[in-house]
């Protein structure tokens, strides 16, 4: 008997990540928040640390009107002309 | 990349062994599935127009996927008859419009599962209960089209529970959720004609539904009684927020309604205008937010959203309301939408047409 494979036939996308930074120290940092309850706060505290520990400097907030829909690329492609490094998350 | 669409799996010739095989690859849902045999993915097949290698949907973090072929497999192993194909087909194109999200609704801890609603002839065409026992199971259609969905899900976008599919409880909807509006006695224009389709033409409506209610109510005999239960059930506290609302009135409930002369839009306008809580109870159970209470009632407010109060929606059109269910009984439905708000907006296609393509 043949069966056909049910997994995704599509073309396949290739991902790959971006070149680590060298340092951290005194660049800038953007935030992107989702707009759940609690995620300026809570990445802002974490974005802090990164201020006092290296030296870093907050350039801007970003914000996604769905937590759960991928960045819009304008944003992104924003962020990527505007700082050195984005912190983000996801949670509740 | 060319597209392999010829992935074939030879197993012995034994219809419980590839059953099992099946299982083995976690193909399934849980449940066993009809072996994708080439000769039954050609049957499907021959129910689309477009070639095998056409993409219906993709998915937005991915890039997987889904092509006329991988629906035609996963409606095989579903159980559906090929005259099924063309409304598993509209979904899809339905759920791939950017507004539904199904990766949101699909990956979130908020457990929806999309409910599929098909309206015009074509359901009767294929058998499709609109009746007694609507949301249960019992027919091939309705049970096989939504099963399809789901494995859809599964296997071609790997929206695997544990993994990229993080529902905190789920809900029994993600097996199959698929109803069609019963045409029968239905006082109040089909959805698919509401949707500005020619006449004839038939449409799936998607909805990331999360969970089911039943409304109750036996002893009501004036709109304002049986839409005033729906309404209690749509502001309940464990469910309001500013999304969307499927309503399927009960038929006994729906006579209630039109013999008093009720349109949609009249229901749709009670049912927003009482589905609602104060400021004070959401605060009461931390729900309150200053942004979505300013969203409801900023610049864009609709007139019948009360100071004070965060109504369920943002406009009464947020409330799709349509009949469905046997002839006894007043037992009709509240199905809410996906977790806290507006992440997934209901979107409909037309089933086996293309009117707006390219």
């Amino acid at each position: 008997m043949q069966l056909y494979d049910p997994t995704s036939s599509g073309a396949e996308r290739h991902l790959s990540r971006a070149a680590a930074l060298a340092s951290l120290d005194g660049k800038t940092i953007g935030i992107l928040e989702n707009g759940k309850l609690n995620a300026v706060e809570m990445l802002h505290e974490i974005a802090d640390l990164f201020v006092q520990r290296n030296g870093c400097v907050i350039r801007a907030v970003y914000s996604k009107s769905n937590a759960s829909a991928p960045a819009p690329s304008e944003t992104l492609a924003q962020a990527a002309a505007e700082v050195d490094f984005l912190i983000t998350g996801l949670g509740d | 990349m060319p597209l392999d669409l010829n992935r074939i799996h030879n197993v012995p010739d034994d219809l419980l062994a590839a059953i099992d095989y099946c299982y083995e690859q976690g193909w399934t849902d849980g449940l066993p599935v009809i072996p994708p045999a080439v000769d039954r993915v050609y049957a499907m097949l021959a129910y689309e127009g477009r070639p095998p290698e056409a993409v219906i949907a993709t998915h937005p973090a991915t890039g997987l996927q889904l092509t006329v072929h991988a629906a035609a497999v996963n409606a095989v192993m579903a159980g559906c008859l090929p005259e099924y194909f063309p409304v598993l087909i509209a979904a899809f194109e339905a759920m791939d419009k950017p507004g539904f999200n199904f990766h949101g609704s699909t990956a979130s801890t908020g457990g929806s599962a999309p409910l599929l609603i098909v309206s015009g002839p074509y359901a009767d065409a294929i058998g499709m209960n609109a009746d007694v026992n609507l949301f249960g199971p019992g027919n091939r259609a309705n049970a096989t089209i939504g099963r399809a969905t789901r494995l859809i899900l599964r296997n071609v976008f790997q929206m695997i529970p544990g993994i990229s599919d993080k529902s905190t409880q789920g809900n029994p909807g993600k097996y199959s959720f698929c109803i069609a509006e019963r045409a029968r006695d239905n006082p109040w224009p089909l959805l698919c004609e509401t949707q500005n389709y020619p006449e004839g033409v038939s449409s799936v409506t998607v909805f990331a539904g999360g969970g089911f209610c039943n409304v109750e109510n036996h002893g009501g005999n004036t709109p304002e009684q049986i839409l005033g239960s729906v309404a209690d059930a749509m502001a309940n506290e464990g469910c309001i927020t500013l999304g969307q609302s499927v309503v399927i009135l009960a038929p006994e409930h729906m006579r209630i309604v039109a013999d008093a002369g009720w349109t949609r839009q009249h229901a749709q306008d009670f049912l927003f205008s009482q589905a609602k809580r104060s400021v004070e109870e959401m605060t009461r159970v931390g729900k309150f937010r200053d942004i979505e209470y300013d969203k409801q009632h900023g610049a864009d407010a609709h007139p019948l959203a009360e100071i004070g109060y965060l109504h369920r929606g943002l406009t009464p059109d947020d409330i799709l309301i349509t009949m469905g269910g046997g002839d006894a009984g007043g037992h009709s439905c509240f199905i809410p939408s996906w977790s806290r708000g507006r992440g997934s907006i209901m979107q409909h296609k037309p089933i086996g047409v293309c009117i707006d393509c390219n």
